[in-house]
């Protein structure tokens, strides 16, 4: 299966030289290029593409500041002229990142790396073909996750909790709680009701992550989240949460 | 300052406590007894010696005698022993005869005047072995802090140099620009080849211009236009170079780099953050006497204009130990969305 892939750069040059590395590798189909991130924003949600090189310092916004904007995000291998030690103070768990000049080699470790990790992924979950045709991010899609100089790659699964501050959206996964530009509202949208439940106005919950339901005030329930966090579940979403509970 | 206040009160107390010790020890030994007239004229003697070597010691502080070289600081002190030490003998015999104190026989009647002088000759003794400890004290707390400062400065040293080393060539640019003629080699041969050259260049003078403390603005902006050909190349139609350039300034000296850094400066943070990219203009002209170099880009200070980043700052640096204060930089936004930086040095008629 080929892969559709889209290079974005702002080097003319850089992007001509990875397409020509490319063409040892069939599987992977360049469908587009761009030349800053806000054309490459527009790109990929036209075309959404499987795979995008990415280069990090471009002008106007940042690779990252890239990432941040997508809803939904393909698979990423960054490409830049910084050493390693620069990348690691983003502390970015990309899937990988090429360095320029790229080394033929390196680019056929990544792009092997990217096979491996989707068929372990096929083999793990049956994502049914309607979530992805509604634009529903499914458990194992990744977000991206800016706060301030760090960035995550976060899958979904790891998300315990979602809480509103004003018109971001506070992420809970492992010990870290980044800021995100979205509303609980809009998030709500795209999140796969079977696991995120909106638990009050404040709160989306993943059910994996619950541990323990206790009662609470006016038929409220209390939800205790992995981490520790307990929720309030408010009358009307109790009633909607038994129903989705009971069988 | 606290703790060094209190150690030299201590060194004071317990000097002073030597003193009385002393003369305790004579007096039994010589006399068996230690009367009650002796303890009250020991008390004496302290609460005027204390102070008046106090005093003296402000004067040695005020009027910075600690520094002065051995042979102005000895007559002056010694001076100022005799005059400490009148003055502590003289109230301490009027003391003694006011409440009738005095150790000698009342029998064998002394005059005033003789005691006196005896008196004066023994306290500056005493006043001078307050003063040799007082100095032999300073001057090795000023050797350990001397090593301690010569130290520091040593490294100091160290990492300016390192630093300097590496601003000189960003590896950044030196990766993106193998990157760009490695895209060349098939596209336009000539172009790689002369990249090639133009960047063996820049690599050659900054390795070799680091030696040197000034060198001829001719050779500086070489490995400048060799090094904005190569960001032309990466940019493309993004970066357009203008340089207006008087001959007559070309055997100016300049320090080395220094051109070479602000034009990095121009395009790291002017032309690369602008999508549609800009113009570096670069102009060297002699004005009112002076040579002005001035660097513009199109950008925004953003703010850098209060705290410099390392290479305007060592640009700063580096035209202070060369001109002193006949050289000046300053980096500022000018209208037209431009950043302007502007290098006026004296001329040199050679």
């Amino acid at each position: 299966m080929t892969k559709r892939a889209i290079i974005i750069d702002d080097e003319r040059l850089a992007r001509s030289e990875l397409k020509k590395l490319l063409q040892d590798h069939p599987e992977i189909e360049v469908i587009a290029e761009a030349a800053n991130a806000n054309e490459g924003i527009e790109k990929i949600g036209n075309m959404a593409p499987d795979l995008i090189f990415l280069d990090i310092q471009m002008p106007g916004k940042t690779g990252f500041d890239l990432l941040t904007e997508l809803d939904r995000l393909p698979q990423v291998i960054f490409t830049t002229a910084y050493d390693e030690y620069a990348l690691k103070a983003f502390e970015v768990n990309a899937l990988d990142y090429l360095l320029k000049p790229v080394e033929p080699r390196r680019l056929a470790d990544a792009l092997h790396k990217l096979e491996y990790i989707e068929e372990k992924e096929a083999l793990g979950t049956s994502l049914s073909p309607q979530t992805v045709n509604r634009g529903i991010l499914g458990e194992n899609d990744q977000v991206f996750v800016k706060d301030g100089e760090r960035c995550w790659f976060v899958k979904l699964n790891e998300i315990r909790l979602f809480e509103s501050v004003g018109n971001y959206a506070k992420v809970f996964f492992s010990t870290h709680k980044p800021l995100i530009l979205k509303s609980l509202n809009a998030l709500e949208e795209r999140l796969d009701e079977k696991v995120f439940f909106r638990a009050n106005r404040k709160h989306i919950v993943n059910l994996r992550m619950i541990e323990r339901v206790e009662p609470y005030f006016n038929g409220g329930l209390l939800l205790e989240i992995k981490g520790g966090e307990k929720i309030e579940v408010s009358r009307r979403q109790a009633v909607k949460f038994k129903e989705m509970m009971s069988l | 300052m606290l703790s060094k206040i209190s150690r030299y009160w201590c060194c004071q107390i317990c000097g002073w406590g030597m003193f009385a010790l002393i003369n305790i020890f004579f007096a039994y030994t010589y006399d068996k007894t230690i009367s009650e007239k002796l303890i009250i004229r020991l008390l004496i003697a302290l609460s005027l010696g204390i102070p008046i070597t106090h005093i003296l010691r402000n004067v040695i502080i005020k009027r910075n005698w600690l520094v002065l070289p051995i042979e102005k600081i000895v007559p002056r002190l010694f001076i100022c022993i005799i005059i400490a030490s009148f003055i502590y003998s003289l109230s301490l015999l009027t003391f003694f005869e006011l409440f009738n104190l005095s150790e000698t026989d009342p029998k064998k009647k002394v005059a005033f005047i003789n005691k006196l002088v005896l008196r004066t000759f023994d306290s500056s003794l005493i006043l001078m072995v307050w003063v040799l400890i007082y100095y032999v004290y300073h001057f090795f707390q000023k050797n350990k802090k001397q090593e301690v400062d010569t130290f520091r400065l040593q490294s100091l040293v160290k990492e300016l140099e390192l630093k300097t080393i590496k601003s000189h060539i960003n590896p950044h640019f030196i990766f993106n620009s193998l990157n760009s003629i490695r895209a060349l080699v098939d596209e336009n041969p000539q172009r790689a080849r002369r990249a090639i050259t133009e960047l063996s260049n820049i690599l050659r003078s900054s390795m070799q211009t680091e030696k040197m403390e000034t060198v001829p603005l001719e050779q500086e902006l070489n490995i400048v236009r060799d090094y904005l050909a190569l960001e032309q190349m990466r940019f493309e139609e993004r970066l357009k170079v203008q340089f207006n350039i008087d001959e007559d300034t070309l055997c100016q000296p300049i320090p080395p780099m220094m051109l070479q850094t602000l034009a990095e400066n121009a395009i790291k943070h002017g032309i690369s953050k602008q999508v549609n990219g800009g113009v570096v203009t670069i102009i060297s002209d002699f004005v009112d006497g002076h040579h002005e170099i001035i660097i513009r880009n199109s950008g925004f200070l953003n703010g850098r204009a209060g705290h410099m980043g390392f290479g305007l700052q060592s640009t700063q640096d580096r035209l202070n130990l060369l001109f002193g204060t006949k050289a000046t930089f300053e980096i500022k936004d000018i209208p037209g969305n431009m950043v302007e930086a502007k290098v006026i040095m004296p001329v040199n008629n050679r």
